[in-house]
């Protein structure tokens, strides 16, 4: 399946960078993420938790960068395996670029799921994806903001949205992708 | 005994005794029989990807929980149990075997790689998550076109590519025929993956005796002599020492008419660990791996002539046989029948077909109620509509042009199936009549709009393949199928009647109408007949209970086999009362002088003098005791028919289809039951409305399943089943014993063409092709959006 989506952060993006760098922040505001630990200079690991209607799984996901350009972008290969609840795997390329005051991050990511989650969860799985980006995005801005004692705006509304995928999409994956995204930043940082 | 009983049983409705104890909850269901001390549940680890090499299994987690007695994995079964395969005789076909647990490669997802053992099902459930699988992912292959392309991945690499099964057929000078006709009509037809969805999902429990080296399978199913003979062969037993028997069974529909690794497993077990050995499935695992059905590709030409007449029929179906070929009937099952049913009650002399099956990393596909003919009506059927829209006459009036009409019969189709009766033109009368057809054609617009919403009408006329015999299954390649059933009846010394059956009920109503069909037979009361089926202990050998073979087969040899018994009552009575045995007669519990009844005994006496249990001894020659076996093998086929009409309004704001008037006009021979012939009507009738309108296994196309739970696989409710306006017409088969032909298939089989039909119908002012089912609302607003020239949203 292909995901796509975008956010605005209405935050400079050295400001953003910088604060990417810190890792405790994002183990905060990646919903579920229990660790991020680095393996090499493009080989990470991290734990993240999450529910999908009856599915409970602790996602083990294997990540690794490649085409990294602090300033532009990257792109992410992932892959996760909750055990008996199933697996996910896939590419994302990520791309930062400024937009007016503020930081527009874009995504686009091919990941194919399977096990349980794909099987009794897909119907589920839309919405709570939906949750758990727009909270990752919500938490960042608002750790930004605070940081940068700026006022935290609304969300623009083409971002307020879910990622617009074009099929089912799954929170983990996409709590994944955003994992991987974090890594990315904070490792290029 | 009562003197005013009525004993013309066959034809009348009596309740089913059944439903005494199943609307009570008190049937004993598989999980409902007594667990044996030391029993060990199973659990199976399912592989989450489509194909994958198997790397490791690591156990040590799953082990270390207290309760687990053992993981074992493909290669610890290698010595006990063979791979698993059916044997099937056909050209074109390629064996294909399996192994009962993964071994090295999986290839589909849901396919066993490991089976857990504890000593509570709970215990088995908790270490199934923790048994760690390492897999190397391979690419994979969901769909029938995805299977069929030149860089397709080999699933099965001896193979060389995906074809496992490929037939053709082709009448003399087909060609010229074909080119003959007028004009040549084309399409191309899909059904969508379904299956059975019994109320009871599987189980099965193997039982050590503890004394000898026997073995009782408890099991959910409706083959168990098929099922014994098929664990003896894989597993090196003798068919002596295992007993295969079904409890009360909730719901078969051709799903449990198969054999699955899981009874071969737990067999296995009970035999290496001493112990007894359950498992019961739950609903995931029901649509994960219990077998699938359809999912069918239907190129069809007709050539036809502008009065309406087809002249030749070219036909290319190509099926889905999923990862391996199930057993007993391979993946060759519903790609003969789709091919070899398609002529259908109409008179097509010129024929041609080609089928296929291919493997796909997608779970085995197989039996399900209608095998390959809903799919063949809704391609035949669905021509019959399009030839009248393009020649301008009506689609009913196509049908009269072309069926097989009273006069011509016994007819004996293109593919040599003889139809020995029949009532296709009156059936089509009577139900175009019952719903109004001609008043609601005349005012019908154009543009098919009234009040709101597009209506339309929707024929499907077919013909019902039932009671299939030893030739009609050889001639499809199943070279173990036996095609017989057969009976004991014993007259026990009480005058009591005791029927075994080698059938078993998966709630069909056995348990009524073979004591009826008993009862008729001997002069009995129905409620002095006890039937026991479903047993290899207690019944002779037999085929089993599906391809609407209950009737025709088990009610054939009771039939028989009553007779047989009565011979010996009236020699015994004849003895008894000195009256010649031509004169006497079994009726109302008594045999006696058919031209005076007054001279007479009752069967118990008759009874008595046969088990010595009186002063009276036998005549001289005649044996102890009062019983016969019988075993009936039916002809090829006996051909059922009917036909649904259905109209449908279709909401242009939704897309939903709602079904406003419903007819069905059935015909299975002689009724034994009519108010369990509704049933089987309404019920087959139910699942062709779901097949047509919203159930369908979705696969992605890395042969990932997308909905294996019942929030997503939908099934009609109440909510969806219209009342359905039923007429019974009879015309006695003159091929089977008693005119007896099958009733549970036709409601599928009539029902899909017919809706997909009346939702074409609705919106042929729209310009909508409808081709394919289900016909799901989002599908059809889509549909209708596009036609107007709307944005689909």
């Amino acid at each position: 399946m292909i995901l796509e989506g975008e956010w605005l952060i209405p935050i400079d993006r050295r400001t953003v960078w910088r604060a990417l760098n810190d890792p405790e922040m994002l183990r905060v505001c990646i919903p579920g993420c229990q660790s991020l630990e680095k393996h090499s200079d493009t080989e990470f690991a991290s734990s993240i938790k999450a529910a999908v209607g009856p599915v409970n799984a602790t996602f083990h996901a294997k990540i690794g960068l490649t085409d990294i350009d602090p300033d532009r972008g990257y792109t992410i290969v992932g892959e996760g395996k909750g055990g008996a609840a199933g697996f996910a795997r896939g590419k994302a390329k990520v791309d930062l670029e400024d937009d007016g005051e503020g930081t527009r991050l874009s995504y686009r990511a091919e990941v194919n799921i399977g096990g349980k989650l794909a099987q009794v969860g897909s119907r589920l799985i839309q919405g709570t994806a939906r949750k758990l980006s727009e909270q990752f995005f919500r938490c960042l801005t608002e750790e930004l903001s605070a940081g940068s004692g700026k006022p935290t705006p609304e969300q623009p509304a083409a971002t307020a949205a879910a990622p617009s995928s074009t099929n089912a999409s799954l929170v983990w994956v996409v709590a994944a992708i955003l994992a991987v995204a974090a890594i990315g930043w904070w490792f290029a940082g | 005994m009562n003197d005013r009983e009525d004993f013309t049983l066959i034809g009348r409705t009596v309740l089913r005794r059944e439903d005494s104890y199943l609307l009570r909850g008190l049937g004993q269901f598989l999980d409902d029989l007594p667990e044996p001390n030391g029993l060990i549940h199973i659990a199976f680890v399912p592989s989450p990807y489509a194909r994958a090499s198997i790397l490791s299994i690591d156990a040590s987690a799953a082990l270390a929980l207290p309760g687990v007695i053992a993981v074992l994995t493909g290669k610890d079964f290698e010595g006990d149990v063979k791979t698993f395969a059916p044997e099937i005789v056909i050209d074109g076909y390629r064996e294909v075997r399996r192994p009962v647990v993964a071994v090295d490669r999986v290839n589909f997802v849901g396919e066993s790689v490991a089976v857990v053992l504890a000593e509570s099902p709970y215990v088995a459930q908790d270490a199934l998550e923790l048994v760690e699988v390492e897999y190397d992912p391979l690419p994979a292959v969901a769909g029938i076109e995805q299977s069929l392309a030149a860089d397709a991945p080999v699933i099965h690499e001896k193979l060389g590519d995906n074809l496992l099964f490929k037939t053709r057929f082709e009448t003399d000078g087909f060609e010229q025929h074909f080119a003959a006709a007028d004009l040549v009509l084309e399409e191309e037809f899909r059904t969508g993956r379904v299956t059975g969805v019994m109320i009871e999902p599987r189980g099965c429990m193997a039982c050590p005796d503890p004394v000898a080296d026997n073995f009782t399978l408890w099991t959910t199913t409706q083959i168990p002599h098929i099922v014994r003979t098929a664990i003896a062969d894989h597993l090196g037993m003798a068919e002596s020492a295992l007993r295969v028997a079904a409890p009360a069974v909730g719901g078969g529909f051709g799903t449990k008419a198969h054999v699955y690794p899981d009874e071969l497993i737990v067999v296995a077990l009970a035999r290496r660990y001493r112990r007894a050995v359950k498992w019961v499935q739950d609903r995931r695992e029901d649509l994960l791996t219990n077998i699938h059905a359809r999912e069918h590709v239907l190129g069809i030409q007709v050539a036809v002539n502008r009065d309406g007449i087809i002249g030749a029929v070219r036909l290319d179906v190509r099926t889905n046989a999923g990862a391996y070929p199930n057993h007993p009937y391979s993946c060759t099952l519903e790609a003969t029948a789709a091919v070899r049913m398609m002529p259908g009650p109409y008179k097509i002399r010129n024929y041609k077909y080609d089928v296929c099956s291919v493997a796909t990393n997608t779970a085995p596909t197989g039996a399900y109620r209608g095998t390959g003919q809903p799919s063949a009506f809704l391609a035949i059927e669905g021509m019959m509509d399009r030839i009248g829209r393009k020649l301008g006459i009506d689609p009913a009036e196509v049908r009269r042009r072309n069926v097989v009409r009273p006069e011509e019969f016994p007819y004996v189709n293109v593919v040599g199936v003889r139809y020995d009766t029949g009532s296709y033109l009156p059936s089509l009368e009577r139900g175009l009549e019952m719903i109004g057809y001609d008043a609601f054609r005349k005012a019908q617009p154009k543009d098919r709009m009234v009040d709101g919403k597009y209506r339309g009408i929707g024929i499907c006329n077919y013909t019902e393949v039932s009671g299939t015999g030893a030739p009609g299954w050889r001639v499809r390649g199943f070279a173990k199928m036996p095609g017989f059933d057969s009976s004991r009846l014993v007259i026990e010394p009480d005058g009591r009647i005791t029927v075994y059956v080698s059938q078993a009920d998966a709630g069909q109503g056995h348990y009524t109408t073979f004591a009826q069909i008993a009862a008729d037979r001997l002069g009995a009361r129905w409620e002095d007949v006890n039937v026991i089926e479903g047993d290899t202990s207690k019944t002779p050998y037999g085929t089993g209970t599906f391809a609407s073979r209950g009737s025709v087969v088990g009610g054939g040899t009771i039939i028989r086999c009553s007779e047989k018994v009565a011979v010996k009552v009236r020699r015994i009575a004849s003895y008894m009362l000195d009256i010649d045995p031509e004169r006497l007669v079994l009726t109302k519990g008594r045999v006696c002088d058919k031209d005076d009844p007054v001279k007479g005994l009752s069967l118990r006496d008759v009874a008595e003098t046969a088990y010595s249990m009186n002063n009276l001894g036998l005549p001289q020659g005649e044996e102890h005791g009062l019983e016969a076996t019988d075993y009936y093998d039916p002809p090829m086929v006996t051909m059922a028919n009917g036909t649904h009409v259905a109209q449908v309004a279709v909401d242009p704001e939704d897309g939903r289809v709602e079904i406003e008037r419903y007819a069905v006009v059935h015909d299975c021979g002689r009724v034994i039951n009519p108010m369990i012939v509704a049933g089987q009507v309404h019920g087959a009738t139910a699942q062709g409305i779901g097949e047509a309108l919203m159930e369908e296994i979705v696969y992605d196309a890395e042969g990932q399943h997308l909905n294996a739970n019942l929030l997503e696989y939908l099934l009609p409710t109440a909510m969806d089943v219209p009342d359905i306006d039923l007429a019974h017409i009879e015309t006695p088969s003159i091929d089977t014993v008693a005119g007896i032909k099958g009733a549970a298939e036709g409601g599928v089989t009539g029902a899909l063409p017919a809706l997909a039909n009346a939702v074409a119908d609705a919106l042929s002012g729209l310009g909508v092709n409808i081709t394919r089912v289900p016909l799901r609302p989002s599908f059809i607003l889509e549909q209708i959006r596009k036609a107007r020239g709307q944005v689909p949203g």
